[in-house]
């Protein structure tokens, strides 16, 4: 196990881990399990309920009838169809590929920046998309590609651009890599958040869209949304997970890493590309949601540990199931903000564990 | 703790921005008719007959709604041409006006679902259920209720995501935004051509028009004062922008708007508002409380000609704001607090929630 085998290249933390390492193995097939379970239930659930009441024999029927062309006999109307295949299906789907992509890049901006503050946003991310949105918004253009309006487009855009900003103005001073990119982040963002004020000043009436999008959610997600968003978070992901061991060798820090034969500079090049890639999908497709990027990742390494072959898929499960968790209650409440919901379930839930926390857990 | 320090700043800067302008939204954008919208795409058809022209027969004495032309293709205030193949039964009204067009054409009783509505009109319709409220669409429940057409706002007013995920799943929807007061009478008969109703809708926009017609003989020869219209001055103050609908009300009503110098802000500086000098406040936003006695409080306001004279007098914001039939009340409420004495048919329905206030505060000049 390489990620193992890095915990182990320090001294003192060796122990811990070896102390640790059983249970937590037995740990993660657990929460593998009950993630895959939660998942299960979040679809169940998902699909089940909404504002409008549909029988679950009908909803299943419905959904064999879509999926496997078998008609269990069951009569419904074709609006209960539309509702449940056009609208809550792609809907709950498009919750969890985003809660997974965001809990994936924030354990990787985490383990990258080894900071415990970090989330899929502090590159500037999220200025960059939601001024991409904001310009959108404003400008007088209108043009729909795959179901993605320009705000999808440039809030895609603005975000890749911002993250890349960065990284480029990094390189160009005398700090450290990490220091430089944490404040240049910081001060990019300032920029691009001024720029969005400026935006949302001049919207007029548009500004309750833009305000939509800063709130985040899913109430418009549809296939064509889903279909263009969940390879590049999925490609994403896989990329990242397959460098692991790199994200590992970070942990470590940057000298321990070098030693241990990881080419830092590229490796930390390739995987702020991916992780804000995932960023950029999830945020495009979704709006800014809070919470389920900085936590969820928290959450499993206090489970299983630091270990970036253990994490990330599991902080996937767990950010797909909170996002679609969060969404299912957004709704049933009255399509209250998705990121409100997220930080209410999580944030109790997170205390409650850091508290109860007896590990002495660090980043 | 430098990681730190880019969330807060994000949300200080977005909250900074959006409280103010959000507030300039709200008091603009509520009864849909706002700027003239600075978006509109290029008519899709290319057809340069305006969109109430080419539907099919708009004047009464053409086409007796006993023999709707159906299917029918119908170009939308944003240009896009809408297919209705046939009449639609099953209509959700996604703008207060919209209802009140719906009703005041006799198919009141065809609206299955409508937007959320504080200020309900007529009655009936609060027995329908909401399906929208302000900045948001239930797609689901519009889907659920097998609406066969529905209206939406434009500029913004319903989302236009929604708008375009109702269309995909093959909803007919019908924008309709009116910039200035003729648009109103157009999306009236827009409304009727959609719903098999043109000759009554024919009949009322032709009614409309002569009521318009007759304030503005009654104010024709008097002076006319300035007057500033208060949206809402609670942190800053919002007023009619230039060529606003708003401005256009005033203008009919024999008054001089003040308006805010553009076309796209409604935000007054109160400097600005000392140079105009109002010779007359109306308070539009008499219904969330604001008097006469507060406005005369105000720090600043003391030297304007019309807070010196007592000339504040609170209006009732919805029937001059809201694009619909009563429009016409709205304008005769409005000449007769620029112009008392003009003869002016007074308002058919009573201002309700405004005529609270302007009792408590000072009356007209």
């Amino acid at each position: 196990m390489a990620a193992t085998a890095a915990d182990e290249a320090i001294p003192g933390r060796a122990s811990r881990v070896a102390w640790r390492s059983g249970r937590a193995r037995s740990r993660t097939a657990t929460l593998a399990i009950a993630g895959v379970a939660a998942l299960g239930l979040a679809l169940v659930l998902g699909v089940g309920f909404g504002t409008v009441a549909i029988s679950p024999v009908d909803t299943v029927g419905i959904l064999v009838h879509r999926l496997f062309g078998i008609d269990l006999g069951g009569t419904w109307t074709a609006a209960a169809d539309t509702i449940v295949w056009d609208l809550r299906l792609p809907r709950v789907l498009t919750a969890m590929t985003v809660g997974a992509g965001l809990a994936v890049a924030g354990a990787t901006f985490q383990g990258l920046l080894r900071n415990p503050l970090a989330d899929p946003y502090v590159l500037g991310t999220a200025s960059g998309a939601a001024l991409g949105a904001a310009i959108a918004v404003v400008i007088p253009i209108r043009a729909t590609i795959l179901g993605f309006g320009l705000i999808h487009g440039l809030a895609f855009v603005g975000a890749l651009g911002a993250v890349f900003a960065v990284y480029r103005l990094s390189r160009i001073n005398g700090l450290s890599p990490l220091t430089s990119l944490l404040l240049t982040g910081y001060a990019v963002g300032s920029l691009l958040a001024a720029g969005l004020a400026m935006a949302m000043y001049l919207s007029g009436a548009a500004l309750r869209q833009i305000f939509a999008y800063l709130l985040g959610g899913f109430d418009t997600a549809g296939w064509t949304q889903l279909g263009a968003t969940l390879p590049l978070i999925a490609i994403g992901s896989g990329l990242i997970l397959l460098r692991a061991r790199s994200l590992d060798g970070f942990l470590l820090g940057e000298e321990a890493a070098i030693h241990l034969g990881i080419d830092v500079r590229r490796e930390r090049a390739i995987l702020l590309g991916l992780a804000s890639l995932v960023t950029a999908a999830a945020v495009a497709v979704s709006g800014l949601i809070g919470f389920v990027g900085l936590v969820v990742p928290h959450v499993v390494r206090l489970a299983v540990g630091p270990g970036a072959r253990r994490v990330l898929p599991l902080a996937a499960l767990g950010g797909a199931a909170l996002m679609a968790f969060a969404d299912l209650a957004a709704r049933m409440l009255g399509e209250i903000p998705v990121g409100v919901v997220t930080a209410v379930i999580g944030a109790p839930f997170f205390l409650s564990l850091l508290r109860r926390t007896r590990t002495g857990y660090e980043l | 703790m430098p990681a730190s320090a880019p969330i807060p700043a994000r949300f200080r800067a977005v909250r900074a921005a959006f409280v103010p302008a959000l507030l300039a939204v709200i008091v603009a954008a509520c009864n849909g008719a706002a700027t003239p919208r600075p978006t509109t795409p290029p008519d899709a058809t290319g057809s340069l007959v305006p969109p109430s022209t080419a539907t099919p027969a708009p004047s009464a004495s053409a086409s007796p709604s006993v023999a709707p032309a159906f299917p029918t293709t119908l170009n939308d205030d944003e240009g896009t041409a809408v297919l209705l193949k046939t009449e639609p039964h099953k209509i959700v009204s996604l703008t207060p006006a919209t209802t009140e067009i719906l009703f005041a054409l006799g198919v009141g009783d065809r609206v299955v679902g409508k937007v959320e509505d504080f200020t309900p009109y007529p009655p009936a319709v609060t027995a329908i259920p909401d399906v929208a409220k302000f900045g948001s669409v239930d797609v689901e429940k519009i889907v659920a209720l097998g609406a066969d057409l529905v209206i939406a706002g434009g500029n913004s007013f319903n989302p236009p995501d929604k708008i375009a995920q109702l269309r995909k799943l093959g909803v007919a929807v019908l924008v309709e935004y009116a910039p200035n007061v003729a648009g109103v009478l157009k999306d009236i008969e827009l409304t009727g051509a959609a719903v098999g109703r043109s000759a009554e809708a024919g009949d009322l926009s032709a009614s409309m028009q002569a009521a318009f017609d007759q304030v503005s003989a009654a104010v024709a020869g008097l002076a006319k004062p300035r007057v500033f219209y208060e949206l809402d001055a609670t942190q800053k103050i919002y007023t009619a922008a230039d060529q606003s609908f708003l401005a256009e009300m005033i203008s009919l009503a024999g008054g001089t708007p003040i308006t805010t110098g553009s076309t796209t802000n409604f935000e007054i500086p109160l400097e600005k508002l000392v140079t105009a000098d109002p010779e007359l406040i109306l308070l539009g936003d008499a219904a969330y409380g604001t008097t006469a006695a507060a406005v005369k409080a105000r720090n600043g306001w003391g030297g304007m000609t019309a807070v010196k004279s007592g000339a504040i007098v609170a209006v009732d914001d919805v029937v001059i704001s809201r694009p619909g039939p009563r429009l016409v009340d709205g304008l005769r409420a409005l000449a007769l607090a620029i112009h008392p004495d003009a003869a002016i048919q007074p308002p058919s329905t009573p201002a309700p929630a405004a005529s609270t206030p302007a009792a408590s505060g000072s009356s007209a000049p």
